[in-house]
């Protein structure tokens, strides 16, 4: 552990594992990439100033396209909300920290590394230029060849990575870490906005995660789901809408919630139907999942299905509907001030009614036929999502003082609001007047040319607003007066009852809500145990040993400080950066033979760079997950919270709880993608590619493995060094079965009847070789994932580890059970039928 | 240009882009009233409840930082709900109608099956391939009689492309081993009006790579009796045609690769 240097040192950058500095770092992170898809825009915008003019190639403007969407969906809209979801929402919970500060960390640094991968892939011969919904089959190297593509690809897919570890932090620290009193309906509005995208993270991101890891397949390995003609651009539009319309959401939400807080604070009333509100965005992200057939109307899906969806999306905009009559009625009878904060937030209001209003016209399918493709719909998600965001620039100056500390300069904030509300209805009104120009094209009809030019001198009025905020922030963090701790007149959370900016354990003494309004408690420490709670003397109160006390009683390392630093977060990212880079251009550089037996197999490698940036990247990943579970990180949980429905579940085990909801997804995304396939090629014409037998066998070892799992728990809590031993070395022992027996399959496979990946002889569909050896590799991933894990607990039990804690060795047993529950799905569905 | 497309058939048929019009002016119509009357209601409300500097009023009960949220009930809530309901009713009412013609737009005109004409449209990068019942292929232009239900079987050879023509308003997604259906009918009035024959743009809708832009191709509307003239003469040029095929089937099967 090591400790955290002061703010006006690089190194405090790169160890901090504090929310509050993440948070900024996020912030400041997500600004650079609005100004990189910025840049991007204005690219688009001058090429389509003249229908003839060409500032770039076909190829260079489909990669700007591809990549402008790509920024600002993935790398600029949800960070910058997840910039100040990181400062606010522990604040607004009255939490310490997040529940894992260190996933937090690596969450930013996946991020960062992510977006660095993304710009290194416009150099890699040319990054992805299929567009940012990356429609099957250009996404397969057949069509899109450069090493930059499948470069963006595995940026996307590391940018999903820290998502998902970020998604179950946020999860498990709402769930766990509320302050006393605050039950989930108290939760302040930004923060329940955050709880609800969080939620439709985990699962959206998880399919997500799927797609892409497909994807990956098959521009890294050869497999050929995407190029597949029994359904593989079906697939992929299934699949990446499943995630792609919760992602609206996703994206939107956040700026509503900045909405909810600003309409408060600034018109001094509080919120109109507050449960109501709460009710619509829960049933929203529910019913977020159940329309993405939607983008889809004019594939070849029958009439039955897509009136379902249509229904489905009418249905979803009705609590829209209540949400914004919400907002307009806390205004009434309030005491508006019209600051550059609310003035952004209201201004999101107008443009999001805009943007609700024509995105019902595509909910129509008769008249969603038509606008397919063109710029209605362009014109309408941008209304929608950077019309919300704009929401989130205004969250920007409302928090910028509590931040900093210093007032920003109302009047630079109100040019800029005018200004860049021209220019947004000048660039995107613009184009439903030009609707009929198909999207991403550049050669128009020239009767849309006025519009298009008056679309371009909006975008570099609506690009200059912004260097006006960065101004304004910029002076006025150097020389800004001092905003004080609360500068609004009817700010009501609890940021703004503590300094600004905050200090790095945030409250003085324990923030409660117990008496229905926020006090700080001073509580009783008895020498050599945890806190308890104090009465109004001081005295401890003895509570009658409520469940979460035995927690921290249980918690060994009780009497420490907290550590808020920590150097593995960023090594570990940027391992995996670098193993990724090296990924990228594998396939380029390498040529496997296979030979006709095991002793025949060679690997040529035609460009050393790529393979040794994958080998040295997979080193330094290990060497650094090893450091990182190996460090003395204390993180305590918080000692009285709330946390229904979750009483009684330690924190680190509902995190793995969240993690394994994401992985059912993931899982479930490849099984549903396996049945999908096969039922487009015709169900009965696949035979199972491997003998049934070495499953059989193979499925009764790691139903075995799961056994020896208990045994070794049985033995922590038992403090029986020996015994744990033996099970977790019984449960490797196991594990290394199952590969063997794995890897003799593959082998016969390869050698003796010739089906590879997607090299099949006469008989075999390549398609369901892919889907074979695709499936169940992920799975083979993850038992040796799970193997290196027993490799760790193993050593450290040696070494005498988990006498007194032996949750690790449970948590890893719930990983293990899922990954041999899997295995039960994809038995019957390789091996039997 | 839209006004201009009276393509109401003598049977009673109406082409796609009179349906599309329709409902378009309805939504247009109705959207932009509740647009301009929530947008208006809102500003006037931000206008009226201003922060003018003025003493609060009795009922005004500032929050403090701190407290826990209650939220707003009582009269407003009501008025939430009333809203609520009534664009409730006017967003399904809108879609319920909208459906019906929907059905209209997915069956077609019901014809009596004679001069119908069903071709298959093969999308390649970049460009479109037309498949007729005879066997001749054309490359894209289509040529279509007038006052016929021309049906379209729509796919792929390559990447997912989108055929579709924004001034008779049908669109299909052309994707690899999918086949989409779609139809669409041009008046002989309408030829009249464009000198004996009509010209209608084809453009590309999905992002299919390098020339997505300029994957333009043309439909042209012939009387009827110059069609079928013009199709005779397609069966003796036939079999260059038909090898071309053959070799781009050839190159659209690599996805095994």
């Amino acid at each position: 552990m090591a400790d955290l240097p002061p703010t006006t040192s690089v190194r405090r950058w790169l160890v901090t594992t504090n929310h509050k500095d993440i948070g900024i770092l996020y912030t400041i992170t997500a600004l650079f990439f609005l100004l990189f898809g910025g840049v991007l825009a204005l690219l688009i915008r001058l090429q389509l100033w003249d229908p003839a003019n060409q500032v770039m190639s076909g190829l260079a403007y489909n990669e700007a396209v591809t990549a402008h969407g790509l920024i600002m969906v993935f790398w600029f809209l949800s960070p910058f909300a997840f910039g100040f979801a990181n400062y606010f929402v522990p604040l607004q919970i009255g939490a310490d920290d997040l529940a894992f500060p260190r996933l937090n960390a690596l969450s930013y640094w996946m991020y960062l590394f992510s977006g660095v991968l993304l710009g290194i892939s416009f150099f890699q011969g040319g990054t992805l230029d299929a567009g940012w919904t990356m429609y099957a089959p250009l996404n397969v190297p057949m069509y899109t060849p450069s090493i930059g593509s499948t470069g963006a690809v595995l940026a996307l897919f590391m940018f999903v990575v820290g998502v998902t570890a970020s998604t179950v932090n946020f999860l498990t620290s709402i769930h766990h870490s509320r302050a006393e009193g605050m039950g989930l309906m108290d939760m302040p509005m930004f923060t329940w906005s955050i709880l609800a995208t969080v939620w439709m993270m985990l699962f959206a991101f998880a399919a997500l995660l799927a797609v892409g890891l497909i994807l990956a397949s098959d521009r890294v390995l050869g497999s050929v789901y995407f190029s597949a003609t029994e359904g593989g651009s079906l697939l992929w539009g299934h699949l990446f809408w499943f995630f792609g319309h919760p992602e609206v959401y996703i994206v939107f939400f956040p700026a509503l919630g900045v909405m909810l807080e600003l309409f408060q604070t600034f018109s001094g009333r509080r919120l109109v139907g507050r449960k109501w509100v709460i009710i619509s965005i829960c049933l929203i992200s529910v019913q977020s999942f159940l329309v993405w057939m939607h983008h889809m109307f004019l594939t070849t899906i029958n009439l039955e299905i897509k009136t379902l969806m249509m229904a489905t999306t009418i249905g979803i905009s009705l609590p829209f509907d209540l949400l914004v009559f919400a907002l307009i009625y806390t205004l009434i009878k309030g005491r508006i001030q019209f600051t550059t904060p609310f003035l952004f937030a209201f201004g999101a209001l107008l443009l999001f009614i805009l943007g609700g209003i024509t995105g019902v016209f595509l909910g129509a399918i008769v008249l969603d036929y038509e606008f397919r493709g063109t710029y209605w719909v362009v014109a309408h998600f941008h209304y929608v999502m950077f019309g919300g965001a704009t929401a989130l620039f205004g969250g920007a100056y409302y928090w910028f003082p509590k931040m900093t500390g210093k007032m920003y300069d109302e009047f630079l904030g109100k040019v800029h609001f005018v200004v860049f509300f021209i220019g947004f209805n000048a660039v995107y009104f613009s184009m439903f007047l030009a609707w009929e120009t198909p999207r991403r094209v550049y050669e128009y009809n020239p009767a849309f040319q006025g519009m298009h030019q008056a679309g371009t001198i909006g975008a570099f009025l609506l690009g200059a607003s912004f260097f006006i905020m960065f101004y304004n922030f910029a002076k006025s963090y150097v020389s800004g007066p001092d905003a004080g701790d609360n500068p609004w007149d009817y700010s009501r959370t609890a940021e703004w009852a503590i300094s600004s900016p905050p200090p790095l354990e945030n409250w003085p003494n324990r923030p409660s809500y117990a008496s229905g309004k926020l006090e700080f408690v001073k509580d009783y420490v008895p020498d050599g145990g945890p806190a308890v709670k104090a009465d109004e003397d001081g005295n401890a109160v003895t509570d009658g040993g409520d469940s979460h006390s035995e927690h921290i009683r249980n918690y060994p390392y009780w009497d420490k400080h907290p550590s808020h630093a920590s150097i593995w977060p960023i090594l570990l990212s940027l391992a995996t950066g670098i193993m990724l880079l090296g990924l990228s251009g594998f396939n380029n550089s390498t040529e496997f033979h296979f030979g006709d037996s095991v002793s025949q197999f060679s690997v040529e490698v035609l460009n050393p760079v790529y393979p040794t940036l994958t080998v040295l990247g997979l080193l330094g990943l290990i060497w650094a997950g090893w450091k990182w579970g190996a460090e003395d990180f204390y993180a305590p949980p918080s000692e009285f919270g709330e946390r229904w429905p979750f009483e009684g579940v330690e924190k680190v085990k509902l995190g793995m709880w969240f993690f394994l909801a994401s992985d059912v997804i993931v899982f479930g995304a490849f099984i549903s993608a396996a049945v999908f396939i096969r039922w487009n090629a015709g169900w009965m014409s696949w035979e199972p590619i491997p003998a049934s037998l070495p499953g059989l066998i193979n499925t009764f070892v790691l139903l075995t493995s799961s056994f020896t799992v208990i045994l070794a728990l049985v033995a922590a809590h038992r403090q029986h060094r020996t015994g744990l031993l033996a099970s977790i070395g019984a449960t490797m022992l196991l594990g290394f079965t199952f590969l063997a027996v794995k890897a003799w399959e593959w082998w016969e496979k390869i050698y003796v009847d010739g089906v590879y990946l997607a090299t099949v002889p006469e008989g075999y569909s390549a398609i369901q070789a892919s889907v074979y050896f695709v499936t169940t590799g992920l799975h083979a991933v993850h038992v040796i994932g799970g193997l290196l894990i027993a490799m760790f607990l193993f050593v450290r039990a040696y070494r005498g580890a988990y006498m007194e804690d032996g949750r690790p060795v449970e948590y890893f047993g719930l990983y293990w059970h899922f990954v041999d529950i899997v295995w039960v799905f994809l038995f019957p569905l390789f091996y039997l039928f | 240009m839209i006004d201009s497309l009276i393509l109401q058939q003598g049977s009673g048929w109406r082409a796609q882009a009179e349906v599309f019009d329709e409902i378009f002016f309805v939504f247009l119509a109705l959207g932009t009233l509740v647009g301009v009357v929530v947008v208006a209601y809102t500003l006037w409300n931000a206008y009226k409840y201003r922060d003018d500097g003025g003493e609060p009023k009795d009922d005004f009960d500032a929050p403090v930082v701190g407290e826990l949220p209650t939220g707003q009930g009582g009269p407003k809530a009501k008025k939430l709900f009333l809203s609520f309901g009534l664009s409730a009713i006017v967003v399904i009412s809108l879609v319920v109608y909208a459906y019906g013609l929907l059905l209209y737009v997915e069956e077609g005109p019901d014809t009596d099956g004679e001069g119908d004409i069903e071709i298959v449209v093969e999308g390649y990068q970049f460009g479109w391939d037309y498949l007729y019942p005879n066997g001749h292929t054309e490359t894209n232009e289509l040529v279509v009689p007038a006052d016929a239900r021309i049906d379209l079987a729509v796919t792929s050879r390559d990447v997912w492309h989108n055929f579709g023509s924004s001034e008779l308003r049908f669109k299909a997604d052309s994707i690899p081993g999918e086949t989409a259906h779609t139809w669409f009918s041009v008046s002989s009035e309408e030829v009249e009006a464009q000198g004996g024959e009509a010209t209608f743009l084809v453009e590309c809708f999905e992002l299919c790579g390098s020339g997505h832009s300029a994957m333009d191709g043309q439909i042209t509307v012939l009387p009827q009796d110059e069609w079928e003239e013009w199709y005779e003469g397609t069966q003796t040029d036939d079999e260059d045609d038909d090898n071309d095929t053959d070799n781009d089937d050839g190159n659209g099967d690599e996805g095994g690769d």
